[in-house]
């Protein structure tokens, strides 16, 4: 309603009031989109100027600790960490995002159908949506990629697939949630008066009206999927190295964590910045778009 | 000179808005002298709520008293401490809130609530708890104070928030629309045991309603607010046979009555908009008596009469309102001769199986003409929605036929054919759930033309604005989402929604109650119209029986699924009576007619299923017959029909015995 009011400003005002809406959002929502706009600056414009190459050896000395010049440090193949972080920013970030959109996607979908349709359809649908989340979340990945077979070992797209599969039946389980609730309304039970099929009912009265609370299971969901994908790099079911995945990067330095702690400190760190940053973004946004959102547990 | 209970001066009140604050209660004086009744009404959004809290010292980070004292028994309220307010609140002045299912902690048995605030006040539990049940004319055995709310009915849940309110002995008592969500017999109950509690307790106390007739019975003084601002107060009498201020007396002329056969009614003209008051008198966009000093100069209450006030500066310039002329009523078209639109045929509803199995609707027969408005009245829970909604095809129904013209419906709507969905359309009553918040009006209208006129869209923008100037709306608003509409203008885009589609049947379930009076009455009107103009027929469900009166041309009287009278509207609104429709209309509470005490109405448990359905509430009831056989329907020959034991001259006599004051035939 704010934006709408802000178009019909001069834009002087305009920006005054970007200003003032700015100011109005709770503090938590600020720090987050701070910090997330640093990581996707870096993610963009890394590759360019990154002082080294991903897989470029011979950047200083092994395991020389931070220095100015290499402010995570050297690993032992003679990498400069700090570059590699940089250059696998993007890799981590649209992996997540790519995974968790095709699962909200599905989820969604699943979700708000077997909650509007309810009956026999929805006993089966999350009977089997119980039967998925039963299984922890790493199993299942692994599991699907055992299944997959080695030839796709280390395969981005299916990393996308297994972050997809291990998120859909829990945003579809919210989904069916708020589906319930707003099935309930009188809107709805108008477009059942007039015939409407359930695909249509879904896309133009459902949907719409849940964009409150899928927006803020994508962004809690996308948090938690740099994770994911971080444990499976780090169990070797990700991507194969020399990809500078951060995930993958802690596993190859763990060895050396006495040795040269800021090898695995430094992706360490950029993980939970960009998962607190995530998080932190998450509950803010849950806020402003009205108290009535409830955050999902995990 | 009486001592005053409370004294209120100079209340400003503001809430946090976006980075500002907004002034919602505006330098509102007023007192309450010992053992009074201060009414104080308004329509939603006019602080009278605010007002009421503020007499408790509620406080709040959204929330900020600007200036302003108040009195009570010597202390300001608005100066204590968080352990002041503690000591005070409950034990000074007490609060009765307006929802009492939501008033009553689930989890606690009645008793134990009771015993909270009396132990909170430091005063001994012992047997006050049963001492209050008795008071309040609750049972007071053991067995219910160990009860929890949810076994309950609702009436005695208020009654439960009452006994609650009175624990400590308050000298005053604060009661916030505390029969809104009740019906309309157990409201009489209500009403009853508060003036009946007052007399035994001397009690002061503000009673906040938007429901001017039901202030009538119960006030001695009212207080008219208006946009934060106290507008008139007059003692009750005196308000309603000489309304002073231009607002007040629009509401009353806005007001269904029960005793006035009008069939037409005055709305107020425009809408409260609260972004763009006048710096002088906030009613003067919408006064019809406005002139420009009236837009700069600030109003306050003036002398106009013995204890009579109202902020209007030219109060001497306008004469004590008379009765609004009656206007001209349309001739009524005659129904009976076309064959009928729409016939159920012992419609049975029933839900869940076996010994749980609950009936909704125990075999309902029911006919509307063409261009016939037919309304369905009754308590909560007497099956009238149900009806509506087996009509539509919401709920099947278990056994029973219903026919469109000659056409059998099918149960379900899934089964029914886009013309038979297109005939009967339905409009709910709240508007702020009827409409999608994410689609514009026009949206929401040209969705419904999709379906129901698909190769016809090319004009589909004429028609959208056709379907609003038709329930009275500007095309612009064709471009607006809900959440930027009042509720008035929600109802009628939903008004417009069931029109686009060309209907023959309208199934209008509660679509005024959500509304303010004012609203009420516009939106009145323009059903009215669409009847005389465009000959719908309409299935009109309403617990308000003057509202009934003004539109219906036939009535039915449901109560426990089962239709108790039916017949044309005049006749079910003169004897002989049902008793149970009699019980309904001395329900309501009608401005100026003496109170008398509600017949006393004792439950007996009942054999449901064997005699009549009213039997074991009913004041005329037969021992012996009533609970054990069905009544019989006893018809009169202008089309009356009651199922009663009881003989028509023997309902007429019963009617005479007992005086009814305003509703005889005038």
């Amino acid at each position: 309603m704010s934006e709408a009011n802000i178009e019909l400003i001069a834009p002087s005002q305009m920006r005054r009031n970007w200003l003032m809406l700015w100011r109005q959002m709770p503090l938590s929502f600020r720090i987050g989109s701070l910090i997330l706009v640093v990581h996707l600056l870096v993610a963009v414009t890394g590759p360019f100027w990154a002082p080294y190459g991903y897989s470029q050896m011979g950047a200083g000395p092994p395991l020389s600790g931070m220095s100015l010049a290499h402010p995570f440090g050297v690993d032992q193949l003679g990498r400069d960490v700090f570059s590699r972080v940089v250059r696998g920013s993007w890799i981590v970030i649209s992996l997540s995002l790519a995974g968790t959109l095709l699962g909200m996607l599905i989820g969604a979908i699943v979700g708000l159908l077997s909650g509007y349709v309810g009956g026999w359809i929805d006993e089966i649908v999350q009977r089997v949506l119980e039967a998925l989340i039963s299984i922890p979340f790493l199993v299942l990945a692994l599991i699907a990629i055992a299944a997959a077979g080695p030839e796709y070992s280390g395969n981005p797209v299916l990393l996308v697939l297994v972050v997809a599969l291990v998120y859909a039946p829990r945003i579809a389980r919210m989904a069916r949630t708020a589906a319930i609730d707003i099935a309930t309304r009188d809107y709805v039970t108008v477009a059942r008066l007039r015939g409407e099929k359930a695909w249509s009912v879904m896309c133009w009265e459902l949907l719409p009206n849940a964009t409150g609370v899928l927006l803020v299971e994508f962004a809690l969901r996308a948090g938690y999927a740099p994770v994911l994908i971080g444990s499976l790099g780090f169990l070797g079911f990700g991507l194969r190295p020399p990809t500078p995945e951060w995930g993958l990067m802690i596993s190859e330095n763990r060895a050396l964590l006495i040795v040269c702690p800021s090898t695995v400190l430094g992706p360490g760190l950029a993980l939970a910045s960009l998962v607190v940053g995530l998080n932190l973004f998450t509950e803010g946004l849950a806020r402003v778009l009205g108290r009535t959102v409830k955050l999902g547990t995990q | 000179m009486t001592m005053l209970a409370l004294e209120v001066s100079g209340l400003s009140v503001s809430y946090r808005q976006g980075l500002g604050w907004r002034q919602v209660v505006e330098d509102v004086s007023f007192s309450v002298r010992c053992g009074e009744v201060l009414g104080l009404v308004g329509e939603s959004g006019c602080g009278k709520s605010t007002v009421a809290l503020q007499l408790l010292g509620f406080r709040h980070g959204g929330l900020r008293t600007d200036t302003g004292t108040i009195m009570l028994d010597g202390i300001d309220v608005l100066t204590l401490d968080r352990v002041g307010l503690d000591r005070v609140r409950g034990a000074k002045v007490s609060f009765v809130p307006q929802n009492p299912t939501t008033a009553l902690s689930p989890g606690m048995r009645i008793g134990e609530q009771v015993d909270e605030i009396l132990v909170a006040h430091d005063l001994p539990t012992g047997d006050r708890a049963r001492e209050l049940f008795g008071l309040v004319g609750l049972p007071d055995d053991a067995a219910f104070l160990r009860r929890y709310p949810h076994q309950l009915s609702g009436g005695q849940q208020q009654r439960v928030c009452i006994a609650m309110a009175l624990a400590c002995e308050p000298s005053f008592v604060v009661l916030d629309e505390p029969t809104t969500g009740l019906d309309v017999t157990t409201q009489e109950q209500i009403v009853d045991l508060l003036v009946d509690l007052r007399a035994r307790l001397d009690m002061s106390m503000l009673y906040v309603t938007h429901d001017l007739g039901l202030l009538s019975q119960i006030a001695d003084r009212i207080g008219v607010m208006y946009a934060g601002h106290m507008v008139e107060l007059a003692p009750t009498a005196q308000l309603f046979s000489e309304p002073r201020h231009p607002y007040t007396r629009g509401l009353i002329a806005a007001l269904p009555r029960l005793d006035e056969d009008r069939r037409t009614i005055k709305p107020l003209r425009g809408l409260l908009q609260r972004d763009s008051l006048p710096k002088g008198c906030p009613f003067a966009p919408r006064c019809d008596f406005a002139l420009t000093r009236c837009f700069d100069e600030a109003q306050v209450l003036r002398h106009a009469g013995h204890g009579h006030q109202a902020a209007c500066w030219r109060l001497a310039e306008m004469p004590p309102a008379a009765a609004p002329a009656a206007e001209e009523l349309p001739a009524e078209p005659d129904h009976c001769a076309t064959p009928p639109l729409l016939t159920v045929a012992s419609l049975i509803v029933r839900y869940g199986h076996g010994v749980r199995a609950f009936t909704a609707l125990g075999s309902v027969s029911l006919t509307i003409g063409k261009g016939e408005t037919v309304a369905l009245v009754g308590e909560s829970g007497s099956g009238k929605s149900t009806l509506a909604r087996a009509i539509a095809g919401m709920v099947a129904p278990t056994a029973g036929h219903i026919h469109l013209t000659e056409a059998e419906l099918s149960p379900l709507v899934k089964a029914r054919s886009p013309s038979q969905r297109r005939l009967i359309q339905y409009i709910f009553q709240n508007p702020d759930a009827s409409l999608n918040p994410r689609a514009t009006i026009g949206r929401s209208l040209s969705r419904q033309l999709d379906f129901f006129f698909p190769d016809r869209s090319a004009n589909a923008m004429e028609q959208i604005t056709a379907a609003l100037a038709e329930v009275r709306l500007d095309a612009a608003y064709a471009s607006s989402y809900p959440d930027q509409l009042s509720g008035g203008e929600r109802q009628r885009v939903a008004i417009a929604r069931a029109l686009i589609a060309q209907p023959e049947l309208l199934l209008c379930d509660e679509v005024l109650s959500a509304l303010d009076v004012s609203v009420q009455a516009s939106i009145l009107q323009l059903l009215q119209r669409l009847k005389s103009e465009l000959g719908i027929a309409m299935l009109f469900i309403s617990h308000d029986l003057a509202v009934v009166r003004m539109l219906a041309d036939r009535v039915y009287v449901l109560f426990r699924g089962e239709v108790m009278e039916f017949g044309p509207r005049e006749a079910v609104f003169s004897p002989p009576f049902h008793p149970y429709t009699q019980s309904l209309l001395e329900a309501v509470p009608v401005p100026l007619k003496k109170r008398k005490p509600a017949r006393q109405r004792t439950v007996t448990s009942v054999d449901i299923g064997t005699g009549c359905v009213y039997a074991g509430r009913c004041a005329a009831e037969i021992p012996a017959i009533c609970g054990a056989t069905p009544p019989p329907w006893r018809e009169t020959q202008d089309g009356l029909a009651i199922r009663c034991h009881h003989t028509l001259e023997d309902l007429l006599k019963r009617e005479s015995g007992l005086s009814r004051g305003g509703l005889e035939k005038s």
